[in-house]
């Protein structure tokens, strides 16, 4: 796949973490994979269709997923990932992807986001892509996210 | 569309326990409890539940005149008596200060959701609405396509699934839906079902030929063919405009999928090679 379309999931992370209380995100390492990536623990897949078929796993420790809950919900301390914690980074996932979304316009691919899906789990794989697709890990500020993107 | 959210009040923890139990394992799920008036009257603005249950006895105010000061904000709030006492002055009062609906302790269980699910008529006329127009047509997808699939026949039902999360061991391939309504579909079975699933669909002899990469795959493929089947027919027959994301595969035991703010469904089709089950999730307000 192109990896040009990495970059609206990049900008979206970046435009919006900040809003949120977040250091400007950075990016740590870009790679590529086949297929079949394996969790962190907490992943958030993302399906989107029309101008682009594709899916997008926010994928993170539970460490790094509480840290990202807490933050999220004004810095109150978040010692288990409870369903309060688990909804606002499904509500993060929907507004990073939703933001992705309107940078890939600017691209030309118009596309729409599906609903998350959270998973979490001690050891399980995701198959994303029949073929390849790329990873990107951001530094949240002390915490790292990856992103699996794939397109068809 | 969010599980329905209801405040309980009442000053006696063990009744409020009873109530929390019970709200737990139906589709009026999510609970916050004021133990008088005053909070009630805090909880109601900050929490803005789809509908009360009022005890009689609060420290501060009688059940009575706390309904009122709830109804003073909201006129249009949904308020249940549940009280020890239950007679026919009371009613008469409970009615003129706008109280729809009584019950006496201890509370039956079904009768506490039947009386809920009265009054939320209107929000479970929503969930109605999405079966009738999606889920059932999912049903009857997921029943015709085992069949031209893997040739099974099978026993297939639909419910409303209660709380936010599925447990899957085993596989779970779930592919979104987006346009109108926008949601997504989990097509998931234990390891055991899944294997013999996929023998028969690759048409091998036996097990042993059968890697556990091609297994998920042909489940992959399957949960593929269905998903999109049944969102074909939900456009034919509405003229809507539903389109599937490629399926994200997840395999490994112990998997907890949460979905929020969200109504959905289970399909379950029980067949000779195991349960075949379908979660449809459609998001709040579409």
């Amino acid at each position: 796949m192109d990896a040009k379309l990495v970059n609206p999931f990049i900008d979206a992370l970046v435009n919006v973490m900040p809003q949120m209380g977040f250091d400007v995100p950075k990016r740590v390492s870009m790679s590529v994979q086949n297929q079949t990536c394996k969790s962190l623990g907490v992943s958030l897949i993302v399906g989107f269709t029309k101008g682009l078929r594709g899916n997008v796993v926010y994928n993170m420790t539970e460490q790094s997923a509480k840290f990202i809950a807490s933050k999220m919900m004004m810095g109150m301390p978040v010692e288990n990932l409870d369903e309060m914690a688990q909804s606002a980074l499904s509500e993060l996932s929907n507004m990073l992807t939703a933001n992705a979304a309107t940078n890939l316009t600017a691209m030309g691919y118009e596309v729409d986001i599906s609903t998350p899906s959270l998973t979490v789990g001690q050891d399980f794989q995701i198959k994303i892509s029949g073929e390849q697709y790329l990873v990107v890990v951001m530094d949240l500020g002390g915490e790292n996210m990856e992103l699996n993107i794939a397109v068809q | 569309m969010e599980r329905l959210k209801v405040l309980i009040v009442d000053d006696s923890r063990v009744s409020c326990s009873i109530l929390q139990n019970i709200l737990s394992k139906t589709n009026f799920g999510t609970c916050e409890v004021a133990c008088s008036c005053a909070e009630a009257i805090d909880k109601y603005q900050s929490f803005k539940p789809d509908i009360v249950t009022m005890d009689m006895n609060l420290p501060d105010a009688d059940g009575i005149e706390c309904t009122r000061r709830i109804k003073d904000i909201d006129p249009s709030a949904r308020i249940l008596m549940i009280s020890a006492m239950k007679d026919a002055s009371l009613i008469a009062q409970g009615r003129s200060a706008g109280i729809s609906s009584f019950l006496q302790k201890p509370v039956n269980p079904n009768e506490l959701i039947d009386a809920l699910m009265f009054l939320c008529q209107d929000i479970s006329d929503k969930i109605g609405e999405l079966k009738d127009l999606y889920v059932d047509a999912f049903v009857k997808v997921l029943q015709k396509s085992l069949f031209s699939l893997v040739g099974v026949h099978s026993e297939v039902s639909s419910h409303l699934a209660v709380g936010n999360y599925l447990d899957v061991d085993g596989i779970a391939v779930i592919i979104g839906l987006t346009g109108m309504p926008m949601g997504r579909a989990i097509v998931y079975m234990d390891h055991d079902t899944m294997r013999k699933f996929a023998c028969v669909l690759l048409g091998k002899e036996s097990d042993a030929e059968l890697t556990e990469e091609e297994a998920s795959d042909a489940v992959e493929e399957a949960a593929n063919i269905i998903v999109g089947r049944g969102a074909s027919t939900i456009n034919d027959l509405h003229d809507s405009e539903m389109r599937i994301s490629p399926p994200g595969t997840i395999a490994g035991s112990n998997i907890r999928i949460a979905n929020f703010k969200m109504a959905s469904f289970v399909i379950t089709a029980e067949t000779r090679l195991g349960n075949i089950c379908m979660n449809i999730g459609f998001a709040e307000g579409e």
